[in-house]
């Protein structure tokens, strides 16, 4: 791999507001693989690594993009003036059932989390989170929603098979002691009766 | 003497409840209804005392709670012999608080990654990059041209009518964005319009497209004049 085709991926990568597919990049270099391309980036981000150099350049979404150094946060914080304010609580839940159970509905959403969700489905489709997939072949033809390739930018996901597995999110719980134990107990209790 | 009491902010009745089993320590699998169900009770007349108003869902949840309640209360139905293995009453709210403190966990997780991320800049507005024979955003007239000429070719089509449901505009935005699934990927306008369509369908799928475009979930541009209209993915 040339010398030039590195200058132009990194000139790139500084340029664009996205992150940049393999497939997009390959249509922008015209004769260059796709596999040469990612050996590239590979040596880029390798080279970046190397140098100590206060940028980085990140897989994120299904692309590659250039990135601060996630420890120089302190500065860059002072630099920027205004940032998008963190999720509150309720729309990181309602994003979550969102995610895990997309094409999914108002209706079940609202199901699952015990209250309605008109305000906060609003915040997430305004902040570009969510987005309406179609309508449910049923009664009232209710939208479904699912979530957006920006969701998968602010939570640094390549893709969302990354969401961490239904398993994973168990183990998180705090667990209760006995807790399959008294379940039986319960049964055979009810069974003996 | 002034006391400020500080409330732990409940997102709706599911949290609630899942804040008096974890503070009484008891078995989610084996709630003692009538204890949650009193403290539940106590909080929401203290909810009321502080004059904040109470989200329609906690009262439903209360009557949830009095039914369960009054279902474990009752005798078992001695003549219902035939089905002695009666579904414990507790089960369905058990199986919704289990599955709401999943995803409570999963925006925990969430949550997590978002602090993460945010310690990451990124370029946030493109480089102003001059253009010089960049290519013509097209405006409505354009489409509706372009839309007229598939229309004159949908006439010719033989009419034959079956009382079949219409596809709907719906659909066809699905199947439109189904096309151009990637920022890459883009079709003509022409292909949208398969020849053997008929008006209805020539139509819907027109207006599809008129919607997703105020959506602002697709773009259209023509590279030439006179060219080709080209259908894309607005990027996010």
């Amino acid at each position: 791999m040339s010398q030039d085709h590195l200058a132009i991926l990194e000139a790139l990568l500084f340029a664009s507001p996205d992150p940049l597919s393999v497939e997009l990049l390959h249509v922008i270099l015209g004769d260059v693989e796709r596999e040469g391309i990612v050996r590239s980036l590979h040596s880029l981000q390798e080279a970046y690594e190397k140098n100590g150099s206060g940028l980085m350049i990140v897989q994120v979404a299904g692309g590659f993009r250039m990135s601060t150094r996630p420890d120089l946060h302190p500065w860059l914080g002072r630099l920027a003036k205004t940032r998008p304010t963190r999720l509150s609580r309720p729309a990181l839940e309602t994003l979550a059932i969102i995610a895990y159970r997309q094409p999914i509905t108002k209706a079940e959403v609202e199901s699952i989390r015990g209250v309605l969700v008109d305000g906060v489905l609003k915040t997430l489709m305004e902040r570009d989170l969510i987005r309406v997939l179609g309508r449910k072949r049923e009664v009232g033809r209710p939208l479904l929603y699912g979530t957006t390739r920006k969701f998968l930018e602010y939570f640094g996901f390549q893709d969302i098979t990354e969401l961490p597995s239904t398993q994973e999110i168990e183990t998180l719980i705090p667990p209760r002691q006995d807790t399959q134990d008294t379940d039986e107990t319960v049964r055979a209790e009810r069974e003996d009766s | 003497m002034v006391y400020q009491v500080k409330l732990p902010a409940f997102e709706g009745p599911l949290d609630l409840l899942l804040h008096l089993i974890r503070v009484n320590e008891v078995d989610i699998y084996d709630i003692p209804i009538a204890r949650i169900t009193d403290e539940y009770f106590q909080y929401l007349a203290l909810l009321e005392q502080l004059d904040l108003e109470l989200a329609g869902e906690f009262l439903v949840m209360a009557a949830t709670l009095v039914y369960i309640k009054s279902k474990t209360l009752l005798p078992a139905d001695p003549s219902a012999t035939e089905e002695p293995f009666e579904e414990d009453p507790r089960t369905p709210l058990v199986d919704m608080l289990l599955e709401y403190q999943r995803f409570r966990a999963a925006a925990e997780t969430l949550s997590g990654r978002e602090d993460q991320q945010r310690q990451f800049f990124f370029r946030s507005t493109p480089l102003e990059i001059p253009t010089r024979e960049g290519p013509l955003e097209v405006n409505l007239f354009d489409l509706l041209t372009a839309f007229r000429e598939v229309l004159e070719r949908a006439k010719d089509q033989p009419v034959l009518e079956f009382l079949t449901r219409p596809v709907s505009t719906g659909e066809r935005m699905v199947a439109i964005l189904d096309r151009v699934a990637t920022v890459e990927a883009s079709v003509t306008f022409e292909s949208l319009f398969p020849p053997e369509a008929d008006r209805w369908l020539v139509i819907v799928t027109f207006l599809a497209l008129l919607e997703l475009l105020r959506q602002g979930s697709i773009r259209v541009r023509q590279q030439v004049d006179f060219g080709d209209i080209v259908v894309m993915r607005a990027v996010a």
